[in-house]
């Protein structure tokens, strides 16, 4: 088999990937995969995304004009995506967010951001914060099976949901 | 306090885009001048701002810049984006925000030792004071977007720069790479080429930044690091104990070369500098870890340059290293 990055030489290593419970696989020659772990080392992580991202469309060849995913704003297509490792815009999120979605789950482990937010959702931020971590304390307090302070942190954790000021 | 003995900075860096400019902004200078006037308007707009130094890439010479660089106010990559890139400094809170790097926005903050928390709160407060007024490219799913999707989520890099000599030589870092990647993190060389740890000086920091808090990178990152100088520790404790000749020797070598050589290639430096830290941090040096983590910048090519005046190279800036090595460490 060919190596799937330069179609040139002999593929004689394959990476797999794993989404979703599929493993999906690319094959490469020595000098590819060398390139890809030297570009790895010195922290250019731009040729390993690219070949996950490859991996996961299960197409290296870029889809033909018609099918092409365009981002409306700044016109940036899949192809370009996949090649660089970097998106044109913001709205590429928007854009791409199908095929975007397992390539964030391969790199982070998850998908839902938990964290800061703009300020404009300031108050929500502080509730989602303490909200967090009292399902966090809660999950400690079931996990050492100290049960009455897991109902304690159940009845605060309501409290928040409910609109009322949390005590964490 | 703050594991100083092996531990020399922590540093937390947020990366925030501008919801309706496009992602490197390098080739189109409208928009890039637009993503600076627009950080510096919104921090005039602050009430009682904090004062902050604004500078251009494109305004310094390539010394100047490697200065910024080598003294870590800036980063790397935002010497490649010279032609767009700005930096406003606050020299008081060892606080960067860098414009116009792969990201619109890098709002970076250093501490001394192992405080992520303490430079975490300074890049929250100037991200604070910058989107009372802005709006920054967020999603609710995913997060603040970045332009590579490696920084998606919090968009927070928190990094320790850690001196591990002891580890290096009993061959344990291929052990602490396994370790540090457990847990979704990554260790690295930060001076030399390739694999290289010049100085056996390491950056530990977090891998993933999507679907953790800030809190929970910062305390994965503390807790390895609190690992990480526990074993070098022990290590450094054996040595002392078990082959104490030995570690005399090294850093008295690296003591006596660093204040009487008169050349000092780049390389020799920085193993010199290795085991002058490292007797310092031991006791064996009297001389303070602060004076040794100086000597660490001051001897780097551009500042021996502005500190003589000149754009020295090869032996020149070899002997300029020695000379100033032995000023710095006769204090």
């Amino acid at each position: 088999m060919l190596c799937e990055e330069c179609k040139v030489n002999e593929a004689s290593y394959t990476i797999s990937v794993m989404v979703g419970g599929e493993i999906t696989s690319r094959h490469l020659c020595g000098d590819c995969m060398a390139k890809m772990n030297m570009d790895i080392a010195s922290g250019n992580i731009k040729s390993l995304l690219s070949t996950i991202l490859s991996a996961i469309t299960g197409d290296t060849a870029p889809v033909s004009a018609g099918q092409e995913v365009v981002c409306p704003r700044c016109h940036m297509t899949l192809g370009e995506f996949t090649r660089t490792g970097h998106l044109g815009c913001p709205k590429c999120y928007e854009a791409f967010r199908e095929q975007l979605q397992p390539m964030l789950l391969q790199i982070h482990g998850r998908v839902q951001h938990a964290g800061r937010r703009p300020l404009s959702t300031a108050e929500d931020q502080r509730k989602r914060t303490a909200a967090e971590t009292l399902q966090r304390q809660m999950e400690q307090a079931v996990a050492l099976e100290d049960f009455e302070t897991a109902a304690q942190l159940r009845d605060q954790l309501r409290a928040l949901s409910a609109g009322g000021e949390g005590k964490a | 306090m703050n594991e100083l003995d092996v531990v020399l900075a922590s540093r937390v860096r947020l990366a925030r885009n501008y919801e309706d400019l496009p992602f490197d902004l390098g080739e189109k200078p409208d928009s890039a001048a637009m993503c600076v006037a627009r950080t510096v308007q919104a921090l005039r707009l602050e009430e009682n701002a904090p004062a902050y130094d604004l500078v251009r890439l494109r305004e310094l010479t390539p010394l100047q810049r490697q200065s910024l660089a080598e003294s870590r106010r800036i980063s790397r990559d935002l010497m490649s984006h010279a032609a767009a890139a700005a930096v406003l400094l606050r020299e008081e809170e060892a606080l960067s925000i860098m414009m116009n790097e792969e990201d619109h926005l890098r709002i970076q903050a250093v501490s001394q030792g192992l405080n992520l928390g303490e430079a975490a709160e300074k890049c929250f407060r100037a991200e604070d004071s910058l989107s009372r007024h802005v709006t920054f490219a967020f999603d609710d799913q995913l997060g603040y977007l970045t332009a590579c999707p490696t920084n998606t989520g919090t968009g927070m890099r928190a990094s320790l720069l850690m001196h591990l000599p002891m580890l290096t030589l009993c061959k344990q870092m291929g052990n602490v790479g396994q370790i540090v990647a457990k847990v979704g993190l990554t260790i690295h060389g930060v001076y030399g080429e390739g694999s290289e740890a010049l100085g056996n000086l390491y950056q530990v920091s977090n891998q993933v930044t999507l679907g953790r808090t800030e809190q929970e990178l910062i305390s994965a990152v503390t807790a390895v690091g609190h690992q990480l100088i526990d074993m070098e520790r022990t290590l450094r404790d054996k040595a002392l104990a078990n082959g104490r000749v030995t570690l005399e020797d090294s850093v008295y070598r690296a003591w006596g070369l660093m204040n009487h050589a008169r050349l000092m290639p780049k390389k020799e430096f920085f193993a010199h500098w290795s085991n002058l830290r490292l007797g310092a941090a031991v006791k064996l040096l009297s001389v303070p870890l602060e004076r040794v983590d100086a000597l660490l910048t001051d001897c780097q090519d551009a500042h021996l340059c502005a500190w003589e005046e000149a754009a020295l190279e090869g032996a020149a800036l070899d002997q300029a290293r020695a000379k100033r090595a032995r000023m710095m460490l006769a204090g």
